[in-house]
């Protein structure tokens, strides 16, 4: 099981098996000895939940480097309220939650800064010919036309594999809400599909 | 996809594909050991930058504001002790001037006046000049 696989299932499971709660246990030893000043406990932190905290940000931000920024941001963020964490709480959730935020500061300060180059920041385009390149071809241009929240909510979901409560914790917003963009999302996505598929 | 029909699910699926693709975060421990290290480059940057200026300024601020503290407390003990002193003073010591004979100074002039006033007619009335 590989690391970011054990922090999500830290993250999502309700009732954590014996490993589990081993690596629980041993995630909240290195919280405590980091909120008491121990850089390498921090690290090790850092180390079991970078990847997971770069796909919440990936999906939130419309770019690689914004997500690399978004990362860097939020463990820094972490790092300074660390002592306001309760070490009995799940300390992936809260993570995610301050890594969502950060990427969503981000997504808010590069509209401001630069409204009109953020159609053209979108992730590149795939340019080889063939039906697989001009769906995500199209996939990547109609994710741009989503709504920031909506393009969240179904690659959170749908790559990233959290639940719609999850969504909703980390974005702030209720989980009915989470469901709703979700479906709005795949039905414009689906229109997509349709439209390529006609096209080609 | 659940309450959706199996063409959905195919195209739904199909788009999970495509975006897990498109989304997929960048593999080998390469990058994510450098990316570690960015973390922790700008935490220790920040963590030392921030200590180190406050470590700058922390020792002769906090020792001002212990001067201070010290001067402001002995100011208020040297101020309650001679308060404390006067109002003992004050309670023990007799008063030099009985309280009845106290007279207001605006009402002096008056009373002098209405004093000379009687002794004249009572001198008047014994036959002196």
């Amino acid at each position: 099981m590989t690391a970011a696989t054990a922090v999500h299932s830290t993250f999502a499971m309700p009732s954590p098996s014996d490993g589990d709660q081993r690596k629980s246990s041993d995630e909240r030893a290195l919280v405590v000895s980091a909120q008491q000043g121990s850089g390498e406990a921090f690290a090790a932190l850092v180390r079991l939940h970078q990847r997971r905290a770069y796909a919440v940000c990936r999906a939130i931000v419309l770019t690689h480097e914004d997500a690399e920024d978004a990362v860097q941001e939020g463990f820094l963020h972490a790092f300074r309220a660390l002592d306001r964490f309760l070490p009995d709480q799940p300390f992936g959730a809260w993570l995610y939650r301050i890594m969502a935020n950060a990427s969503l500061d981000l997504v808010r300060r590069r509209k401001v800064r630069d409204a009109d180059e953020l159609s053209e920041s979108s992730p590149a385009p795939f340019r080889d010919p063939g039906e697989a390149d001009e769906l995500r071809r199209r996939l990547t241009e109609a994710l741009t036309r989503l709504t920031d929240r909506q393009r969240s909510v179904i690659v959170l979901h749908d790559v990233q594999g959290f639940t719609h409560g999850e969504i909703g914790s980390m974005l702030g917003i209720p989980e009915g809400t989470a469901r709703s963009d979700l479906h709005h999302a795949r039905a414009a996505l689906r229109r997509i599909l349709k439209d390529v598929r006609s096209d080609i | 996809m659940r309450g959706l029909t199996t063409h959905n699910d195919d195209n739904d699926e199909e788009i999970a594909r495509e975006l897990r693709a498109i989304y997929a975060a960048p593999s080998g421990e390469i990058y994510w050991n450098d990316l570690e290290a960015r973390i922790m480059g700008r935490i220790v940057e920040v963590d030392l930058g921030w200590w180190a200026e406050l470590d700058r300024w922390a020792r002769p601020a906090l020792v001002a504001a212990a001067v201070l503290i010290l001067a402001a407390g002995v100011a208020m003990f040297r101020a309650r002790q001679v308060e404390t002193q006067t109002a003992y003073e004050h309670i023990l010591t007799p008063s030099p001037v009985p309280v009845e004979t106290v007279i207001r100074p605006t009402l002096e002039g008056d009373r002098e006046a209405s004093l000379r006033d009687v002794v004249g007619s009572k001198d008047r009335s014994n036959g002196r000049p």
